[in-house]
């Protein structure tokens, strides 16, 4: 199973609100993961992520993409004291490595670990996007700026499960041979078989008329509740990490003494970014007209 | 007399570095609104034909084209596939690389996308075309998770909804189930009755899209050698390409009825105009005589590897209340217990899902069940669906040696490239290469003759009877009706995971709608195939004329 969500449609408000209206809430939390470093408010946008998820009906797709996040966020963990000797505290001495001395601080332990977390929040958030916002949707949004990237990006995305298809079935026929082949001709045949399949999708392509190039003006659709529920949602927690950024909330300071602010306005903004993400899936209107053919 | 949609004249192409021509003096014109089927066996030039009148070929392909072809008053040499899409809609054999997007709608909005047209416009010719192809409850699914079936039947509402003229098909039901198949040939139809479309289909199962079809042309070799009406197509057929001729029509031939039937209900009609009836209480072989060859073949199988007849064979492989269980899926078999023996031919049939090729793969053990026992006598082999999978090598030799090569019919072509082989050649040799180690207790085939026409089908059963004349346990899953009653001692069909029937052909085929041969149709369950069908018929005749 891909560590990679799939989008599928599911009776959700996420589900129900357009693609820029989701794909915006789920841009709005990865921008307070990439705008912070409080352990307070990272983990009030993880939470936010995994309950949206949860309550979107993608709690599995969601520990998925938890699941392909934690060995980046293991690795910074593990690498930035390594290499990183600042900080007062130190909490092992490991020698010399080629006449420079290792130390290992609390301080860039610590930092190692506040940027995973930070790469786990925009991993999970991209995740909740991949399972939940129509990729068909999303990508006609960039046709409009550029239609032929947009629609090579839509061929890798339908392909690539395909080819994975492919693979597994190579490989399980590589079981079947009483002489299994080397890895060298598998993957040639696999190469040749992936060109052969982009040549076939090619040439679907031109008998669907991709050489006329042509453009279709979007249609306007009206706004449903969820679109504004979720896109307002997406807009408030914008502004807060925003805001909260240029004012200097949730400043941490990891050298040479760590120091993480946790004053009430850091609770505040981290209460307030997990309720706003969760307002879309709160009440009756988020539960009406979200079912899916 | 409308204005010809297609006009051939003296077309010739021949591919990139191709020796010879693929298309030979192509001449034909096709009017709007007639439903044609191109026949021919494998590598006669149909696929060409068809990429030719999508413009593909030779702008896509390359290769030197010369002479005449127009579709709908656009010159295939000058014109792209583009600019050809507008008056024809093209769907290729594998529904898999013919959906683009990730999501049906989308799918089916982008050849419009394509053309610019206005977004109002475009919401109504996909709900049009939705509707009228029987996908409206598709629209808001991804690709991903459709059926064979619902995947061709949105390729084939994407190549509809711009209105096209002209629609060509290149085997579009080889991937599909008997029922999904006549479903798709019947709605082609509709299509062409309502909405006043031309189509053109190449097709191997002749008898599935006959009796649909107002004319036949026939290729050999990348020439057209017939071109006419079903019925004087089959007569053709009967006498210049007997590979052509559908069961029903060589039933005919053999008793000497005639006219040869296009359908089943040409037949019914034929029998009674001969005042012989249909009835199986009249038109029937004696039930002690019933498969009685297939007896007889079995057990000279039998007693040449158990010399003590009345000692049963010890299973080559049993299956015990399997079950197989997808988390967070469906369950796809239910307490499936049987047992195949040395010497056994069975077919494994069922509609697409019923989960034949997840039971082969639990008898080779690519999958453990999540519930049961599988006990195998010795060494399984397996040839799964795709044969190309097993092809990885340059050279033919390479993938399944010198004897696999002569084997598998192709002695002189070790050098070929396997890639450049015909379908039914590749899957020949897949076949000796899954066959290349011990000698196997079991060989399972999944699905062996797709797309494949009869010539190479009749080799591969000829190559299965002497697997099990050889002492193997044989089982072909297959949804080709007439090739199991060929091939088979005893029919096992699957529904929804639960063993539905399993018992000689003549019970399980002849006693079905859907499952059951053309002849079985035709005979009312009472011959599988046309030469014991005809001698049926010839014996009713005769009973007739004594009455």
């Amino acid at each position: 199973m891909s560590l990679i969500p799939v989008y599928r449609s599911r009776p959700s408000a996420l589900h129900a609100s357009r693609a820029g209206a989701g794909a915006a809430l789920c841009g709005a939390l990865a921008l307070t993961g990439a705008l912070y470093l409080h352990p307070l408010i990272l983990s009030a946008a993880l939470a936010a992520i995994v309950l949206a998820g949860s309550l979107a009906g993608v709690g599995r797709e969601i520990v998925r993409s938890l699941r392909f996040a934690l060995p980046f966020a293991l690795l910074i963990a593990v690498i930035n004291p390594l290499v990183y000797p600042e900080g007062d505290t130190v909490l092992f001495r490991a020698g010399e490595l080629l006449g420079r001395r290792i130390d290992i601080t609390l301080e860039a332990t610590a930092a190692g670990v506040l940027n995973g977390l930070r790469v786990v929040v925009i991993v999970t958030a991209f995740g909740l996007m991949s399972a939940a916002v129509d990729p068909d949707q999303l990508l006609r949004m960039f046709r409009r700026v550029s239609y032929r990237s947009a629609l090579t990006a839509t061929l890798a995305t339908r392909l690539v499960p395909v080819l994975a298809r492919d693979a597994t079935r190579m490989s399980d026929a590589a079981r079947c041979r009483p002489h299994p082949p080397g890895r060298l001709a598998l993957a040639r045949a696999a190469l040749a078989g992936a060109l052969d399949r982009a040549v076939d999708v090619a040439a679907a392509l031109e008998v669907r008329g991709y050489a006329l190039g042509g453009h279709t003006a979007p249609r306007a659709r009206p706004w449903s509740r969820h679109d504004w529920r979720v896109g307002g949602a997406a807009a408030v927690i914008a502004a807060l990490s925003v805001g909260g950024a240029v004012a200097g909330v949730g400043t941490v300071e990891p050298y040479p003494s760590l120091e993480v602010e946790t004053g009430g306005t850091e609770m505040a903004l981290s209460a307030a970014v997990l309720l706003v993400a969760l307002a879309p899936f709160a009440g009756r209107a988020a539960r009406m007209g979200v079912a899916h053919a | 007399m409308p204005d010809a949609l297609v006009v051939a004249e003296r077309f010739r192409y021949r591919y990139p570095e191709a020796t010879r021509a693929s298309l030979y003096d192509i001449s034909l014109t096709i009017e709007p609104g007639t439903f044609t089927v191109l026949a021919g066996v494998s590598g006669s030039g149909k696929s060409t034909l068809l990429r030719a009148f999508s413009g593909l070929v030779p702008h896509f392909h390359g290769g030197d084209a010369t002479g005449e072809l127009s579709v709908g008053g656009l010159d295939v040499r000058e014109h792209g596939p583009g600019d050809l899409a507008a008056v024809c809609g093209a769907v290729f054999q594998d529904p898999e690389t013919q959906v683009v997007m990730g999501g049906v709608r989308a799918e089916l909005e982008l050849p419009l996308e394509h053309r610019g047209a206005p977004a109002g416009a475009v919401a109504r010719a996909v709900e049009e075309t939705a509707l009228g192809l029987g996908v409206a409850h598709l629209l808001d699914r991804r690709t991903d998770t459709l059926s064979g079936g619902e995947l061709q039947r949105v390729a084939i509402a994407a190549a509809m909804v711009h209105d096209p003229l002209l629609l060509v098909l290149d085997e579009p039901t080889s991937q599909l189930d008997p029922v999904a198949g006549d479903e798709l040939v019947w709605q082609l139809r509709r299509l062409n009755e309502d909405w006043g479309t031309a189509v053109v289909m190449a097709e191997h199962r002749l008898e599935r899209c006959l009796p649909a079809a107002d004319r036949v042309i026939a290729m050999v070799d990348g020439a057209v050698v017939c071109d006419a009406a079903p019925r004087e197509f089959l007569e053709w057929a009967v006498e210049a390409a007997p590979a052509l001729a559908t069961p029903g029509a060589r039933l005919f031939s053999l008793a000497g009825l005639r006219p040869l039937p296009a359908s089943v209900k040409d037949a019914h009609a034929g029998l009674r105009a001969a005042e012989i009836s249909a009835g199986a209480d009249r038109v029937c072989i004696d039930p002690a005589m019933r498969g009685k060859r297939r007896h007889d073949r079995q057990n000279r199988r039998r007693s040449r590897w158990f010399p003590h007849r009345n000692e049963r064979p010890d299973p080559a492989l049993a299956l015990k209340d399997i079950w197989f269980e997808v988390e967070d899926g469906p369950t796809i078999l239910r307490g499936i217990s049987l047992e195949l023996r040395a010497g056994e031919s069975v077919a494994l049939m069922g509609r697409n899902g019923a989960g034949k090729s997840t039971l082969l793969r639990l008898a080779k053990g690519l999958a453990e069940p999540t519930r049961g026992r599988v006990e195998r006598a010795g060494e399984v082999a397996l040839l799964l669906q795709n044969p190309g999978d097993y092809l990885v090598q340059g050279r033919a030799v390479e993938d399944a040696g010198a004897a696999g090569v002569a084997a598998a019919g192709l002695a002189g072509r070790e050098d070929a490239n396997p890639r450049d082989l015909s379908g039914g050649e590749r899957q020949r040799l897949a076949l000796e290469v899954v066959l290349a180690g011990e000698p196997a207790a079991v060989v399972l085939l999944d699905e062996p003759t797709r797309g494949m026409d009869r010539l190479h089908k009749d080799a591969l059963a000829a190559r299965t009877h002497e697997l099990a004349g050889a002492g193997a346990a044989v089982m072909v899953a297959t949804h080709d009706t007439e090739f199991a009653a060929a091939l088979a001692d005893r029919i096992i069909l699957l529904g929804q995971g639960v063993l539905i029937a399993d018992g000689p052909p003549a019970e399980v085929l002849g006693g079905g709608r859907h499952f059951s041969t053309e002849v079985a149709r035709i005979t009312n369950g009472a011959a599988l195939l046309p030469e014991e069908g005809a001698e049926s018929l010839l014996r009713a005749e005769r009973e007739e004329l004594t009455r």
